[in-house]
């Protein structure tokens, strides 16, 4: 392998070179095994032919190459998201659910639920190391209009499955939220405003009416609980406001959250879509303001959607969200139940019919997962399709998301729909990375797990 | 080596090392890898951070 990589280096092909925007350091990248270097930008030209980081690098690729290939390619999966509806109470401009599921849709009979977990628990002991259990999360359209099914589930498989629950908050009453943090259930929040204005120009009632104060509600009484995070789907409305959610949840001691670019499967999504450079501009001057409330008050605010790319960088087996790699974790990491039985890659694809894999219940896992289906997602590889082929930091990103590359961009071998975006977001991290930042922007004990296996410095 | 590219297509950029910044100290090269077994399922509707809560 050393040869491999010095005939690569004779050539001037072994690594991609990229301007971070860093006043001392770029950065080298082998894409194919997600490798990178910081090194002095004056001397980036020779990067390529420094013995010592060829060296140290010939001695660890094939293990990096292992170690990715197997991430890619060679998981199984471990978590399940059950949507035990297809409605929703409220109707949110950019949602990935067709409008007539979430208005009139059916719920999932409880019967048919506990059957399903049943199923499922037998599916991932069949797979998983019986020392870890697999997660299931219950997911939307809004999990909480079929509440009596789901703590009945999360009651009868309480030791078979960690349980999440990601939900508009809305229907989060005082008996509910005693129930889901008894049971350590992961609540997952939406607000995507500082203010009710805000919050209304894209999360309403079908109605019309505001939800923002019960959402604020819910936080409150969420606060100093372990598991729980805010999702905040940025769009042109509350775009110029990110810097104030922020300020927002550092206060209600939010200790997670995401300030998502919005998902274009749906057309609706598309007439609040930030452009990229929007996107970015806005987006890196709230997490400097994460960082800036960190250093006041010692106190953290993870956004995770970034601190997911930092970590993919750092340790690429750690990632947390499989969104940003590629193929993505649908299908393989995980993949979704659908209110009617059916199984899908990932919950985002629950409005086209034709990612959908068969029934659990009368197909099963394995046969959704080996459907055309599924494999139509699974084998999106972003190193056979351009422009992502030739670009530096596939394996950071992914091209996200299938679904709306497909929807929106008219293929699976199309780009998703924040490439730039996505591509400042490594620049950002590897800045952080060369000023010796990045630990700040990661929850603490982030890589308790992990080994370091190479090191430059 | 090719030439140095800014992330952002439309913004590429050729960095040339000059005759003072050679004479300047160089910046020691910073990389790091770190391994494990991997365990994610989150994505951008859902998210948890904690691997300890994961397990």
């Amino acid at each position: 392998m050393i040869a491999a990589i010095a005939e690569r280096a004779a050539r001037g092909t072994l690594f991609q070179a990229l301007d971070i925007g860093h006043p001392l350091y770029a950065a080298v990248t082998d894409p194919q095994t997600a490798f990178w270097a910081l090194v002095d930008k004056t001397r980036i030209h020779e990067a390529g032919r420094d013995p010592a980081l060829l060296a140290a690098y010939g001695a660890m690729v094939e293990q990096f190459s292992r170690e990715l290939h197997a991430l890619r390619f060679g998981l199984k999966p471990s978590g399940v998201y059950l949507n035990p509806t297809e409605r929703c109470n409220l109707n949110c401009t950019y949602c990935y659910l067709p409008d007539s599921q979430r208005s009139s849709g059916s719920h999932m009979p409880v019967e048919t639920l506990l059957a399903s977990l049943g199923k499922l628990r037998d599916y991932f002991r069949s797979v998983m190391p019986a020392d870890r259990k697999p997660r299931a999360i219950f997911h939307g359209a809004e999990p909480l209009m079929n509440q009596a099914a789901v703590f009945a589930a999360i009651d009868a498989f309480a030791d078979d499955f960690v349980f999440g629950l990601q939900t508009n908050g809305t229907l989060l009453d005082d008996a509910a939220l005693d129930f889901l943090t008894s049971r350590n259930v992961s609540i997952g929040l939406s607000l995507d405003g500082p203010v009710a204005g805000i919050t209304d120009a894209t999360r309403r009632t079908w109605g019309g009416k505001s939800v923002h104060d019960k959402v604020l509600r819910a936080m409150e009484k969420l606060r100093g609980y372990g598991s729980w995070s805010v999702i905040t789907t940025c769009t042109t409305e509350n775009l110029p406001y990110l810097t104030h959610m922020v300020e927002l949840f550092h206060a209600n001691e939010v200790p997670t959250c995401m300030l998502n670019t919005l998902r274009c499967t749906l057309p609706g999504a598309r007439g609040v879509k930030p452009a990229d450079g929007d996107m970015g501009k806005a987006f890196f001057v709230a997490l400097d303001r994460t960082y800036e409330l960190y250093q006041e008050t010692g106190r953290k605010l993870m956004v995770a959607n970034f601190a997911n790319i930092l970590i993919g960088i750092l340790a690429p087996t750690a990632r947390r969200l499989m969104c940003d790699i590629s193929p993505c974790g649908g299908g393989r990491a995980f993949f979704a139940l659908a209110a009617d039985g059916s199984l899908y890659p990932c919950s985002e694809f629950i409005g086209l019919p034709r990612f959908n894999g068969g029934s659990l219940l009368t197909g099963g896992v394995e046969a959704a997962l080996d459907s055309a289906a599924f494999r139509e997602v699974t084998t999106r590889d972003v190193d056979r399709f351009s422009p992502c082929g030739d670009c530096a930091i596939r394996h950071f990103c992914g091209s996200p998301c299938p679904a709306e590359a497909f929807e929106m961009n008219g293929g699976m071998d199309k780009i998703g729909a924040f490439c730039d975006f996505y591509k400042e977001q490594v620049n950002y991290a590897l800045r952080l990375i060369a000023d010796g930042k990045a630990d700040d922007y990661l929850w603490d004990g982030w890589d308790e797990g992990t080994e370091t296996i190479f090191v430059m410095s | 080596m090719p030439k140095i590219v800014s992330q952002v297509a439309s913004n590429t950029v050729e960095t040339q090392p000059t005759a003072a910044q050679h004479a300047q100290p160089v910046a020691p090269t910073i990389a790091i890898r770190k391994s494990c077994n991997p365990d994610g399922i989150g994505l951008s509707h859902y998210v948890l951070m904690d691997r300890k809560a994961a397990k």
